[in-house]
């Protein structure tokens, strides 16, 4: 009970400290990998006692801040590709207001819980395994420094994508491809990122690496850039409709995490692109993991109150 | 319509009058409670509070003390199996559940077997309703109190009272019990029960506020009446805080 602060909207008392450390490893990973840290942080933050509803609207706030901090040091680096980012943002506000609205049928039919948990599964297990499985052959293969966008020969995929209309270059990520692109991927991640109440930065990652064909620094400076205009928008939504926006934890949370995502940007500098994406994919797949055990391993009480998830 | 009034008085009284004769010489008066603080405040540093009770009752009584909050219908899920995966299976409801019930008596059988108080005479008192057979109803009431249990909020500790001889040949009672970090702003009830062969002879009952004070209320009032306001202020506060950090590493640079 040492060094607890009241928090109004969750309604409890929690350890400033344990909350510091909680949005320091969380802010330290977003700055490294460029996700929002969503997907961690909201699971972590139930776990010391916050309802779920409280830590999701809150967490969205705290990557607001470790966003704007992660943002701000890539760019200073060069490494925001601000055209491709807004594409992929108009998208991702589609995509997640048409992801508000499944998600509203999905509850009203009951169980929307159940669905969030085994698309977070389906999800994480999909890019964890394939991201692992990648940087996994790419070090093997000693690979000189992160990839150059083209592959050798031209796969179905980049015909198609060569085939599309609007075709636009990209110049900060050296990449040549068609507008509708990061469009598309763009709603796609919303929904996804909707469904799940998260950022969506752990999907947009590897979309922006293996379908948009970004380079690894470019792609973490874009990614934080979108999560940062998707979260204010969370943020303010949320306060709004459910009053689950708890200001001081987020305040003890963003704290942490924006020192934790500064030390995080200067470690993402001294990695390779494959070792950065094969300790991203080992995350995501213990995350997976934690989640699938959850949903097989039987419950200590068979009752819990509605409105959490 | 006065006479009619008038009447209905009549008759409440007749009946009181009839009570305090059959109930015998036990009254409602001969018991006292007072509790410290008479006010819990939740301010920024709130964890929780431990209330004391001081009290008396008649010599050759026992005694039980209860914290009772509002009673309100809960709304749970019910959990169960389809296939190798637990889910969400149904809704149900839980009716006549106090917010909050603290139990403690003087004697550690007070508590037990038929006695009116203690956490089985509670579950006697709830109706479940909702997505629910009549033959789990015990189940999920004991799922219940268990669920209330692992928050704090429920709790019994028989014996947990001490009595003592009092100067006016009554019984001192005195007692203390832990308001969990999670209790609800709203006016609780702490009631001291003089017991004479496991039934009430008396009972009086003191008036609990807790209430949110300062930064914590503020904030309440911020993010309820003004959610717009509240929502934006929020962001702000997080996009300074960022840029703030940012700039303090600026020199650091990661180059």
């Amino acid at each position: 009970m040492f060094m607890s602060l009241y928090l109004p909207i969750s309604g409890n008392a929690i350890n400033i400290l344990l909350l510091f450390g909680l949005g320091g490893i969380v802010g330290f990973l977003s700055g490294l990998f460029g996700v929002g840290g969503g997907f961690l942080m909201t699971p972590l933050l139930i776990m010391a006692g916050i309802p779920s509803t409280v830590a999701a609207a809150s967490d969205s706030n705290q990557i607001v801040a470790a966003s704007t901090s992660g943002t701000y040091a890539h760019y200073r680096l060069g490494n925001v590709d601000f055209k491709m980012g807004i594409l992929l943002l108009i998208g991702g506000v589609a995509g997640g207001t048409l992801g508000v609205q499944l998600i509203k049928v999905l509850r009203a039919m009951g169980n929307a819980d159940f669905v969030i948990k085994v698309t977070y599964v389906v999800m994480l297990g999909v890019i964890g395994s394939y991201m692992f499985v990648e940087s996994l052959q790419s070090l093997r293969r000693a690979a000189p420094e992160a990839r150059p966008a083209a592959p050798s020969k031209p796969s179905v995929y980049a015909r198609l994508v060569q085939g599309l209309p609007w075709q636009m270059k990209f110049d900060k990520s050296g990449v040549t491809l068609s507008a509708l692109l990061p469009l598309v991927l763009g709603t796609f991640v919303g929904i996804l990122a909707a469904i799940m109440g998260v950022g969506g930065g752990f999907i947009m990652v590897p979309v922006m690496v293996y379908l948009l064909r970004m380079p690894m620094h470019v792609v973490v400076g874009t990614s934080l850039f979108q999560i940062l205009f998707t979260c204010i928008n969370v943020t303010i939504m949320q306060a709004i409709s459910n009053h689950t926006v708890d200001l001081v934890l987020a305040i003890i949370l963003l704290l942490g995490s924006t020192l934790g995502a500064q030390f995080g940007v200067r470690l993402s500098r001294r990695l390779k692109g494959d070792q950065l994406k094969i300790l991203l994919a080992s995350i995501v797949l213990l995350v997976m993991v934690q989640i699938l055990v959850g949903l097989v391993w039987p419950p200590h009480l068979l009752l819990g109150y509605k409105g959490g998830h | 319509m006065p006479g009619k009034v008038n009447r209905g008085w009549k008759v409440w009284i007749l009946a009181g009058l009839l009570v305090l004769v059959l109930t015998g010489s036990v009254r409602a008066e001969s018991v006292s409670v007072q509790v410290t603080p008479d006010v819990i405040e939740i301010s920024s540093f709130y964890q929780g509070a431990e209330i004391a009770l001081t009290g008396s009752i008649p010599a050759g009584y026992q005694a039980v003390a209860e914290v009772t909050g509002p009673a309100r219908q809960e709304r749970l899920m019910r959990k169960g199996r389809r296939g190798p995966l637990w889910m969400n299976v149904g809704e149900l409801t839980v009716s006549g559940a106090p917010s909050l019930y603290l139990v403690s008596s003087s004697e550690a059988g007070l508590l037990t077997g038929d006695s009116p108080w203690g956490l089985k005479a509670l579950a006697q008192r709830l109706t479940l309703g909702g997505q629910v057979e009549d033959r789990e109803k015990a189940k999920f009431t004991e799922q219940f109190l268990e669920l209330k249990q692992s928050e704090s909020l429920y709790g019994a500790w028989p014996g947990g009272l001490q009595t003592s001889p009092a100067e006016d040949g009554r019984v001192k009672v005195t007692g203390k019990f832990w308001l969990p970090a999670n209790v609800k702003p709203d006016t609780y009830k702490v009631c001291l029960i003089a017991v004479q062969e496991g039934k009430a002879a008396g009972r009086q009952c003191a008036d609990l506020p807790i209430k949110m004070v300062g930064f914590p209320a503020l904030l309440m009032t911020l993010a309820f009446e003004h959610a717009a306001l509240y929502g934006i202020l929020a962001v702000v506060i997080a996009i300074v805080t960022g840029f703030i950090m940012g700039y303090l590493f600026k020199g650091g640079g990661g180059h």
